[in-house]
């Protein structure tokens, strides 16, 4: 499901958050925002997850408003607070999220063992470590297979060494949805994404939209190549250019 | 040995007590055992009558709350009409509805559960809004993002988020439940412990006094300490909940005075509409015009007025010494954390003894005048200002606390420059609540024991059977109550745009 951006705009009293806005995310591809803090990137996210109602322009998932795709349990987005209940089990989190979009929760432990968390599925989550949480909050938006999953800086607020697992483990997982992800982590897009796009400072305009066609597998072996480098390179030129 | 020291104290205590000359107004620990033990099968009979109906009325006023505040997260727009419905009934005391609920539901055990339910509602209310709305944004939005609504956010989030805050509410409103239920067997029930108190009251028993005093406040004290008990069971460390500033300061003058009066018309429509609805008797069932005709008769409204300046004249000194001893016990103890930290729990505790049923023995200790109503009334009020006035002081932000202490400034400063403008908030919040505690306690007593005021007039008209005096003093009442609790909101709004802006939403 591919997600059309057509001139959208959002203002707070006086300040701009987005102005006209326009972009085209393929289906099935995962696109990374980057820019500087405060441009508009996460209104962005939050607008087509229907957080947010653009003030005008349009934004359609596949052909559909963004409403319609959430009702019909097709859309998760997962955030940098996990956001696990903490009332319920480490399989009862996830299990909400197809409760939630009124899908099937069979998969639900076969999902705890691909998100590395076999053997905690009974815990809480305040028996976890920040990098389990987060685990456990991706495999909630996954339970549902979601065609569109929206990605809120969902590994900013974990240590670097975690951060760097759970970049190498999770994104297989959500391989031939269209992701959209938001991230203040250069490396992180190009390890991601099939696809960058650098905005500007508020109001967000792309500024560089520069492909990733990186082979499989993503791992860390790939950061040490000379392809991943010069991503990285021209995708914080194009962040430092503005 | 630790656990041996209460022990002796309490001996101890109860020795010295037993040594004190026996008077009227005092009894000893010999004398009401001796009652007791001579009593058991009536006390015990009114003790199971009080207690079900203070259970079934404290059943249905929780229920109603929880209505109320599932009904306030789905169609938040019903909040404003429903949270001032909610306060104005709960504004109208309790010993004020007895009567008329009397008239309304004749003999039996009406009157009794409906004025515990009364007690109970708005306490649970309060504690269960704070947690409905104890949840992270982050939640709500996952709620949008799979396209679900209020009320699969309240299902699944709101209403478990809220269940620790909703057992502070019921475990304080355990105690009021039993309040409640005495109150209306005050005015006119057959049988539990509100009656024999009445009698012992009316016959200068102290031993009885005193017993049915001490009976009554453990029974409330032991549903207080039991849901407790089970609230920690259920969801851990109970959750501090502060009272709120009250709202709507961002909306013009002219838009609150426009609610106000819809409120009110909305208030005297119910009133009509319900008295007809169930064709009740217009001879005791009065509507609005009748107690509006009432009124416009000069001699009548001096008499109502006549009334309520003596009940108001007991009724201030007596607020705003609680009020004034309550904050200022607080402030002081701050001066010690210590000595906080080892009150706070007993202050919490002893917040939920239900007062009334000890203002028998303030009566007798103080005397049926301007002191023991006085007493009665500040008592009532000391304890929930002291405990919130204790919880706002440990608001203070730490980190100005420290910045405070790196200038070594003084206690004092401290106190004055710091922690002062962070308890107002709290300060406010009980001096609001204290409003309608502080009517209900002096019409009690009045009802009781003094034979003053406007408590006694409503008590008369039990008897000349005058149900347009009585109905025109609720509303009367009910208008006071109303409008001193608009006074002091507005008092509110006033210092802490000054000392606390950010509390005003």
């Amino acid at each position: 499901m591919d997600i059309h951006c057509t001139d959208i705009t959002k203002r707070f009293g006086t300040t701009e958050a987005v102005a006209p806005f326009s972009v085209t995310l393929a289906a099935g591809q995962t696109t990374a925002l980057v820019g500087p803090s405060g441009c508009g990137k996460s209104m962005i996210l939050r607008m087509s997850a229907w957080l947010e109602a653009p003030d005008s322009g349009s934004l359609l998932l596949g052909d559909t408003a963004p409403r319609d795709v959430a009702r019909r349990g097709a859309l998760s987005m997962a955030f940098q607070d996990p956001s696990l209940l903490p009332w319920r089990s480490v399989r009862a989190n996830i299990a909400l999220g197809a409760e939630l979009a009124r899908t099937s929760a069979d998969g639900v432990d076969a999902l705890i063992d691909l998100v590395g968390l076999s053997g905690f599925a009974d815990h809480r989550p305040a028996e976890l470590s920040g990098g389990m949480r987060q685990r456990a909050a991706i495999a909630r938006s996954l339970i549902s297979s979601p065609q569109v999953l929206l990605l809120d800086e969902p590994f900013g607020a974990v240590d670097a060494m975690t951060r760097r697992r759970l970049n190498v483990d999770l994104p297989p997982l959500w391989h031939g949805t269209t992701v959209v992800l938001v991230t203040h982590s250069v490396q992180e897009a190009v390890l991601l994404s099939d696809r960058i796009l650098v905005l500007s400072h508020r109001p967000a305009r792309v500024t560089a939209d520069i492909p990733v066609d990186l082979p499989a597998p993503r791992d860390t072996a790939l950061t040490e190549t000379d392809a991943f480098r010069d991503l990285s390179r021209a995708v914080l030129a194009a962040l430092e250019a503005q | 040995m630790s656990t041996l020291r209460p022990v002796l104290w309490a001996v101890l205590a109860l020795g010295l007590w037993q040594a004190l000359p026996a008077s009227v107004l005092i009894s000893s620990p010999g004398a009401i055992a001796a009652y007791a033990y001579a009593n058991a099968p009536l006390l015990a009979r009114a003790t199971t009558e009080t207690t079900l109906n203070a259970a079934q009325g404290f059943a249905w006023g929780n229920l109603a709350a929880i209505a109320l505040g599932a009904t306030i997260m789905v169609a938040p727009r019903s909040e404003r009409a429903l949270s001032a419905l909610a306060l104005l009934i709960f504004c109208v005391p309790l010993i004020a509805s007895g009567p008329i609920l009397r008239v309304l539901f004749g003999p039996g055990t009406g009157p009794q559960v409906t004025l515990a339910a009364l007690a109970v509602y708005y306490t649970t209310l309060l504690a269960l809004l704070v947690g409905l709305r104890a949840v992270s944004q982050t939640w709500t939005d996952i709620m949008v993002v799979y396209g679900r609504g209020r009320l699969t956010t309240l299902t699944k989030i709101r209403a478990r988020a809220s269940l620790p805050y909703m057992f502070v509410g019921l475990q304080i409103s355990a105690p009021a439940a039993f309040l409640g239920a005495m109150i209306g067997e005050f005015t006119g029930a057959e049988r539990g412990l509100g009656v024999l108190t009445l009698r012992a009251m009316r016959g200068l028993d102290t031993d009885a006094t005193w017993t049915l005093a001490l009976l009554s406040a453990t029974i409330a004290m032991l549903a207080y300490g039991a849901i407790g008990w089970l609230g920690r069971r259920a969801t851990g460390h109970p959750p501090v909940i502060l009272l709120s500033a009250s709202t709507g300061t961002r909306r013009p003058p002219a838009m609150r005075a426009a609610e106000t009066i819809a409120i009110v018309a909305l208030v005297l429509i119910l009133w009509q509409l319900s008295m007809d609805a169930f064709e009740l008797n217009r001879f005791f069932a009065k509507r609005p015009g009748d107690v509006l005709a009432f009124l416009s008769d000069a001699g009548n409204r001096a008499t109502v007025m006549a009334a309520l300046g003596e009940t108001l004249a007991f009724a201030l000194p007596g607020y705003l010494a609680g009020l004034a001893l309550g904050a200022g016990l607080a402030a002081l103890l701050t001066l010690s954390p210590a000595l906080t930290n080892a009150t706070l729990p007993a202050a919490i505790a002893l917040r939920a003894v239900p007062i009334i049923t000890t203002a028998p023995l303030l009566v007798l200790a103080f005397g049926r005048g301007l002191i023991g109503t006085m007493v009665v009334v500040a008592v009532m009020i000391f304890f929930p200002t002291l405990v919130a006035c204790q919880q706002g002081l440990k608001q203070t932000p730490g980190q100005i606390t420290d910045l405070f202490h790196s200038y070594s400034a003084s206690r004092w400063r401290l106190l004055r420059a710091a922690q002062l403008p962070a308890m107002l908030p709290a300060f406010f919040a009980s001096a609001r609540m204290a409003v309608p505690a502080a009517l209900l306690a002096v019409t009690t007593v009045e009802w009781l024991a003094t034979g003053k005021g406007i408590g006694v007039l409503m008590a008369m008209t039990a008897s000349t059977s005058d149900y347009n005096m009585l109905w025109s003093c609720v509303a009367v009442l009910a208008l006071v109550a109303v409008t001193a609790y608009a006074a002091v909101a507005a008092v509110e709004r006033a210092v802490l745009r000054v000392y606390a802006s950010e509390q005003l939403t």
